[in-house]
């Protein structure tokens, strides 16, 4: 914001300056002064079309502030009779043309078109009424559409075009036929609206409500309580979110009651919802087997079982590990290694991770005392994380509680005294990522040293043969150091792959660090040589190996892959008609693909470790149940996006038979095409996939890659790790 | 498929059987006055039991038919098919005492000779081709879809082509400078001509054809000299072009090959399956009226 | 933009999600040749079974004998009302054939199909296995008295066949007639016109032989009582060698000449018509020459003392009983005892003749054929005949000569069971009414 000119003005009487650029409204809402709007959005391109915000410029005609850029030396009246008048005749037209009450105003009494109109004093407008009903469109499954209480101000046409870029509203006709259509003025459900219900919220009027339809799944039971949206905006984190929008998603966060010694979720279990802590203690652990294990009084209970897992762990544990004594999860506090228990009290969010990006539960959570929480979906986590009161607090609880920890993970910070942390602390930047952005890229200059608060990013190097992925780091991991270290260009790429949350020391930092701590110099130096010897390993290995195509498949992505072994496959179909049979007729196979030395891989579900298909399901219905399997729920309203999504083409539309309600006979169903998505759920409906089981060659198998190709790409399991 | 150490336990077990049912027919024969009968209790033990083993083969059609159904792996049904069904052959002429009777009984054992024999070399065919089709094939898709496939391949082709004409036009409008526009456009028409005649007359044959050979670009190495000479005539903005060309044609070859070495994989069927069902049926008769008289 | 980069996504999309229902030139071709094949199958059948024509389901070529019935399966095939088996049953069998029972004692009786397997081609049924024959006399059992027959009998040969009943050690030629083999067989035997070298068909042929003999009696005496015997159950009437007769074969040499006074033979016959037979002889000379009733006696006269010549008268009927008991004083004690053992009479009557048993047929319950083997030199199977001195020499071949040439192997003559021996009895063969009509066969039509 430094530089930029300022401008003087006038704004009932008041002299502000205002940098140069901003609109008279934001120039009179900076200083306190409100103008009514109705087409007007904070978050949207304005447009100026309800000519609510006029004000007097002592032009020749009145202006609209909310598109007109404040001029030096302007005055404005925001609220003089004239206006006030103008604003009133609006109201009354618009009043005249929206069919009052209207079903926004019947739920919620937040009509913004009556709410105005009811301050300005109209109970009825001086203009007839339109008697010709403009209609209704209940197509579409979530969003009703009344016609009648539309005011043409286009927010949801920007809404659905500037913010969520699906660009299906639009205008159509002229004059008194004017009116908002969905692509080429199909009914809503049957055009290419994905139901993500921004029109809805941008809506003023009930011109777009919620038809409440899809349901949820944070279950019922007798500690499941339904909050109410009053309640949950007495809670401080929820103070700034919409009112409209926690009523519009009641029942996507419920109050949930746990007695103490219930666990509250288990670690590996693949969920939906994150937990928010109103009151009481919880205590979070991993009880997993571990190598070191100082049994202490209060790790007895946890730490039942010491097995085999012991011999693994060792195993797994590399020279650099052997500094790690913090591991990550998905709370605000991390574990220690020697004793992985934390406790977690009101305020806290924990399942962050599980509910953005649908991973596994890191660690399980056993309520200590009587716990109250709030169980939430993403939608309403999504929404509370833009929360700017929200935002606060999670950052200050993570510098407070988790910050510290993460550094000193960092093996080659180990050395730091408390007060550098203490004073890094404050001067770190928490910075988002949604899915695809580029943190840095390779080649730019290298401005800051990164951590990883929570998701997961893809260091990647381009090649003349393509783009190889070094490693995947996620929470605790770090990168970028390189780069400022050689005081040089960033030597990879590295990409958000879901929604990702970094800790950004700034180059300055990093420098004031290092000349402090010169071991640390030393350390990250060996460590940088370390990576790049493995690089050029692995390069080599890419050259007589197909890593390169391994990789470049995403074959690392995966979990479990179809692979039909083509020396042995006759091509005869069994699998395809079996994998039909036992889905409806609907395969969820197909015999086509890429091959990795001589096994097809089938385009079928691969179980990606991180599931892209999932990232952005507007209704949540893709998910993973407790085991591997990605399923598709009947709610799925066919918007394509995880077909788009997964690289692979794993997933498909299919139309299929449903029952709806039919709109023009109330009361009785009808049958209609809808598309939905399918993708293979590894039969677990059965002891064995279908596919595997139909084919009479032995030629077909769902295995994990890396453990069946270990040999092959001549290394062990688990090379993706930190290089 | 592959026969391999999986089909020990089959192969061994098949052994066994085979074994028993010789130490059983080589006395049974010496010893019966007028020679094996398939009337007498040995002979019809033969009968039946290989009249099982070939039912049993012939109901590995009808076990496809419901793959998710658990009545046991297809494997296991695959291996019992060949196993079994190989057996049913020495069983028969057992029971048969190596003669062939009358002319249901002769029809019936040459019909199972067929089969079995036409069975044993599908089922070396489909030991040995698979691996052949996958390394001769890099391209392979889905025998069925490759007419669709091609389709999409020719659609492909046409819009490149199309759109040669079109970027060549403007890429020499643009370029312009001090060059008459009508001679500019002669010079883009001639130069794209060159690709779009070969297209018309000689690829789109080639890919529309169904299969027909083609003297130039059936074989790998006259189609690759052919496009040599092709790229000389163009311009270099072209020649990404005719590349993307030559891999649609060599694409189409690999369709043809993967075509033949499907028939050859699966064409055998053609006999094993019509006849066997025959066989069984006229099994069936055989079984009553021999029973009968 | 035509994806130069091949990425799983693509390939897939390019496929057509359905495509595995849709039909296919393969699997309909697949399908419909599946359905054809056994249509083709059964319209087979039924235009088989439409045209009446039940052979496609014949279990084989007949064999040569019913080869006419090959269009009339209910001939042997004779199914009972209601019952779903039309097999072919002995009934069916015994309506044409008759099939007497082997033996008495047998524990049980095989059915008709079990020993002649029909359906197996051309072949003869009578030919049957040797197991149809070992089923049981490999391991006899009999029911009611314990039989006398070898019970471990497996098949022919010296180690699976016991010796030939005739041979079994011990065993002699019960003839009484006596012969020398030996001696009739050397060279340079005295013979009726000079030496001769006799050969074995100069006395032993086929009754039916109609080629003269060597030393035949012009005369052709009738064969007598003796020698009819044992020949009726011949298998062909060339089967067996015709017993050796008096006057075919010994005759010429061996004549019985009485009486200095005749050139003619004795007949040869019973003492009484020899007896007779030279009584009317000597009657009939006397009667021509009446001279010799007047028989001088034997001139006494001494040199020195005249006797005086006693003559004796007699009468007719004196001089013909001392002619005739003369005779027969050279024939019973000489020349009728050269060859019959003959017992004198006591008180001076006539002797009895021991009946010649000559065996006409040695293995009676085995069947030869000397037709078959007469390409063979006489000598190569009765190898004993000519150092044979005594009559009681059986010169039947053994079972090892047999074996020589029947043995089992393909080169070797047959030497199955059925090739010598009969399961069916047939002295008790009964009559078998016929009652096929010639349009039930299908002849003639």
């Amino acid at each position: 914001m430094s530089g930029a000119a300022l401008v003087e003005l006038t704004i009932d009487g008041k002299r502000v300056a205002v940098p140069a650029g901003t609109s008279v409204f934001d120039a009179a809402r900076l200083n306190g002064i409100a103008i009514p709007t109705l087409c007007h959005q904070q978050n949207e391109t304005p447009v100026g079309v309800c000519r609510l915000c006029v004000v007097d410029v002592n032009a020749r005609v009145f202006t609209a502030s909310c598109v007109r850029p404040a001029e030096p030396g302007m005055v404005v009246n925001t609220a003089s009779e004239k206006v006030q008048r103008a604003r009133r005749t609006l109201l009354e037209m618009l009043m005249a043309d929206h069919l009052s009450p209207c079903a926004r105003q019947q739920h919620s009494g937040d009509c913004e078109l009556e709410t105005l109109a009811k301050q300005a004093g109209i109970a009825e407008p001086r203009y007839a009424k339109r008697n010709a009903s403009r209609g209704k469109d209940n197509s579409s499954v979530s969003i009703a559409v009344d016609f009648d209480a539309c005011i043409l101000c286009d927010r949801c046409i920007r809404g659905c075009g500037e913010i969520r870029e699906n660009f299906v509203l639009g205008r159509m006709g002229k004059g008194g036929t004017a009116g908002i259509a969905f692509d080429d003025n199909e009914p809503m459900g049957e055009s290419s609206c994905v139901s993500c219900g921004e029109c809805m919220v941008s809506c003023p009027t009930g011109a777009l409500t919620n038809r409440g339809v899809t349901a949820t799944a944070l279950g019922s039971g007798p500690d499941v309580q339904q909050v109410s949206p009053e309640r949950l905006q007495e809670l401080p984190v929820f103070k700034g979110v919409s009112g409209t929008f926690l009523s519009l998603n009641r029942g996507a966060v419920v109050q949930r009651r746990f007695r103490a010694g219930d666990v509250i979720c288990s670690e590996g279990e693949y969920g939906s919802t994150a937990f928010y802590i109103l009151d009481g203690k919880a205590r979070v652990s991993i009880s997993t087997p571990m190598a070191h294990v100082k049994t202490q009084g209060a790790l007895k209970k946890f730490i039942g079982k010491l097995s085999s897992g012991l011999a693994q762990r060792q195993q797994d544990r590399r020279e650099e590990e052997a500094d790690q004594r913090w591991i990550p999860i998905d709370a605000p506090v991390d574990l220690n290694y020697d004793n992985p228990v934390a406790e977690l009290g009101p305020d806290d969010l924990f399942g962050e991770m599980t509910c953005m990006s649908l991973y596994p539960r890191s660690a399980t959570v056993r309520a200590e005392t009587d716990c109250t929480t709030l169980e939430m979906l993403r939608n309403v986590l999504d929404i509370m994380q833009r929360n700017k009161t929200f935002r606060a607090q999670l950052d200050k609880s993570y510098r407070r509680r988790a910050l510290d920890s993460h550094l000193r993970s960092v093996p080659v910070f180990a050395e730091l005294t408390d007060d550098f942390i203490a004073s890094l602390r404050e001067s770190v930047e928490l910075v988002r990522y949604s899915p695809g952005q580029v943190i840095c890229k390779q080649g730019d200059p290298a401005e800051a040293f990164y951590l990883v608060r929570i998701g997961f990013v893809k260091v990647s190097q381009a090649h003349p043969g393509g783009e190889i992925v070094l490693a995947y780091l996620s929470r605790g991991d770090y990168f970028g150091e390189t780069g400022l270290l050689l005081g040089d260009v960033r030597t990879a790429t590295c990409t958000a792959l879901d929604h990702v949350e970094v800790v950004r020391i700034g180059a300055d930092d990093f420098r004031r660090m290092i000349e402090q701590f010169p071991v640390i110099r030393q350390k990250l130096e060996a460590v940088e040589q370390e990576r790049a010897l493995m690089n050029r390993q692995r390069l080599s290995v890419l050259h007589s190996v197909p890593l390169d195509s391994f990789l470049a498949q995403g074959l690392m992505e995966a979990q479990s892959l179809l692979l039909l072994d083509l020396n042995s496959c006759t091509r005869c179909d069994a699998c395809v008609r079996a994998c039909a049979d036992a889905h409806d007729g609907i395969t969820r196979l197909v015999r086509e693909g890429l091959r990795f030395d001589h096994y097809l891989v089938a385009t079928s579900c691969r179980q990606c470790l991180d599931p892209l298909c999932m990232v952005g399901c507007p209704v949540g219905s893709i998910r993973r149940r407790n085991s591997l399997e990605v399923i598709i729920e009947d709610w799925c309203i066919g918007c394509g996006l995880c077909a788009e999504n997964c690289p692979y083409g794993n997933i498909n539309l299919h139309p299929f038979n449903v029952t709806v309600d039919d709109p023009e006979r109330p009361g009785r169903k009808k049958a209609v095409m809808k598309q939905k998505a399918t993708s293979c759920d590894l039969c677990k409906d059965f002891a064995e996939p279908s596919c595997v089981y139909a084919c009479p060659h032995d030629a077909a198998r769902r295995v994990d890659p890396r453990r069946f190709f270990a040999g092959l790409l001549g290394q062990a399991p688990g090379i993706a790790r930190k290089v | 498929m592959h026969i391999d150490h999986t089909h020990r336990k089959w192969f061994t077990a098949s052994l066994v059987i085979f074994g028993v049912a010789t130490a059983v027919y080589v006395p049974y024969a010496a010893h019966s006055p007028g020679g094996p009968r398939g009337g007498s209790t040995i002979g019809l033990a033969f009968g039946i039991i290989g009249s099982a083993f070939m039912a049993f083969a012939g109901l590995l059609s009808a076990r496809k038919n419901v793959p998710v159904w658990r009545l046991g792996r297809a494997q296991s049904w695959m291996r019992g098919h060949l196993w079994l069904g190989l057996l049913s052959l020495p069983l028969t002429f057992y029971h048969a005492g190596f003669r062939l009777g009358g002319p249901l009984t002769s029809v019936l054992l040459w019909l199972l000779i067929i089969v079995v024999a036409s069975g044993v070399f599908g089922a070396v065919i489909q030991h040995y081709l698979p691996r052949v089709m996958t390394l001769q094939v890099p391209g392979e898709t889905i025998f069925e879809q490759i007419d669709h496939v091609r389709e999409q391949l020719v659609a492909e082709a046409d819009r490149l082509v199309d759109g040669a004409e079109t970027a060549e036009g403007t890429r020499r409008d643009k370029a312009g400078g001090g060059v008459s526009l009508a001679m500019q456009s002669e010079v883009a028409v001639d130069e794209a001509a060159a690709l779009r005649n070969f297209y018309a007359r000689e690829m789109r044959a080639f890919l529309t054809s169904g299969g027909k050979r083609h003297p130039v670009l059936s074989d790998a190495d006259t189609a690759r000299s052919a496009f040599e000479g092709l790229r000389t005539l163009l311009p270099a903005e072209l020649h990404e072009m005719t590349q993307r060309l030559g891999a649609i044609c060599e694409e189409e070859r690999q369709l043809r090959r993967e075509s033949r070495i499907h028939h050859w994989l699966h064409g055998w069927l053609m006999m094993h399956i019509p006849l066997s069902f025959a066989l069984l049926l006229l099994g069936c008769v055989h079984a009553i009226t021999a029973l009968r008289y | 933009m035509a994806g130069a980069e091949r990425t799983t996504k693509k390939l897939a999309q390019r496929i057509d999600l359905n495509y595995f229902k849709r039909p296919h030139p393969f699997r309909r071709w697949r399908f419909w040749l599946s359905v054809t094949a056994p249509v083709l199958a059964v319209l087979w059948l039924a235009w088989c079974g439409l045209a009446g024509n039940q052979r496609v389901y014949s279990g084989g070529k007949l064999s040569s004998a019913h080869a006419v019935l090959v269009a009339r399966c209910n001939a042997c095939h004779v199914k009972a009302a209601g019952a779903f088996s039309a097999r072919a049953s002995d009934q069916a069998c015994l309506s044409c054939h008759d099939g007497p029972i082997h033996h008495a004692n047998q524990t049980f009786t095989p059915n008709c199909a079990s020993c002649h397997e029909e359906h197996q081609g051309r072949m003869q049924l009578a030919s049957t296995a040797d197991a149809s024959c070992t089923q049981c006399h490999l391991h006899l059992k009999t029911s009611g008295s314990p039989t006398k027959f070898v019970r471990n009998i497996r098949s022919f040969g010296s180690a699976a066949h016991p010796e030939f009943a005739a041979l079994r050690p011990g065993a002699i030629d019960p003839g009484t007639i006596k012969l020398n083999h030996a001696v009739h067989m050397k060279p340079n035997l005295a013979g009726p016109n000079g030496p001769v070298q006799m050969d074995c068909d100069n006395c032993h042929r086929a009754p039916t032989s109609n080629q003269a003999f060597r030393f035949d009696s012009a005369t052709g005496m009738p064969v007598t009582i003796a020698e009819k015997s044992q020949l009726s159950i011949a298998i062909s009437a060339r089967a067996y060698m015709a017993p050796v007769t008096y006057a075919k074969h010994c005759v010429a040499c061996h004549g019985l000449q009485f009486d200095k006074r005749f050139t003619e033979s004795a007949p040869h016959d019973t003492p009484q018509v020899i007896q007779a037979f030279l009584v009317q002889k000597f009657q009939q000379y006397i009667g021509g020459h009446s001279n010799e009733l007047r028989e001088p006696g034997p001139d006494r006269t001494l040199p020195q003392k005249p006797a005086p010549l006693s003559v004796r008268l007699l009468t007719r009927d004196q001089w013909v009983a001392e002619r005739v008991g003369e005779s027969e004083e050279l024939l019973w004690r000489k020349t009728c005892r050269q060859c019959h053992a003959l017992t004198l009479a006591a008180d001076g009557g006539l002797p009895t003749v021991a009946h010649s048993n000559i065996t006409a047929r040695w293995m009676p319950h085995a069947n030869f054929n000397h037709e078959r083997h007469q390409m063979l030199k006489c000598t190569e199977c009765h190898s004993g005949a000519l150092t044979s001195h005594e009559t009681a020499d059986i010169l039947l071949p053994g079972i090892r000569t047999c074996e020589k040439c029947h043995h089992s192997g393909a080169d070797a003559a047959e030497a199955r069971c059925f090739e010598c021996h009969t399961y069916h009895d047939w002295t008790k063969q009964k009559e078998v009414k016929g009652k096929l009509l010639l349009s039930g066969l299908g002849c003639g039509e």
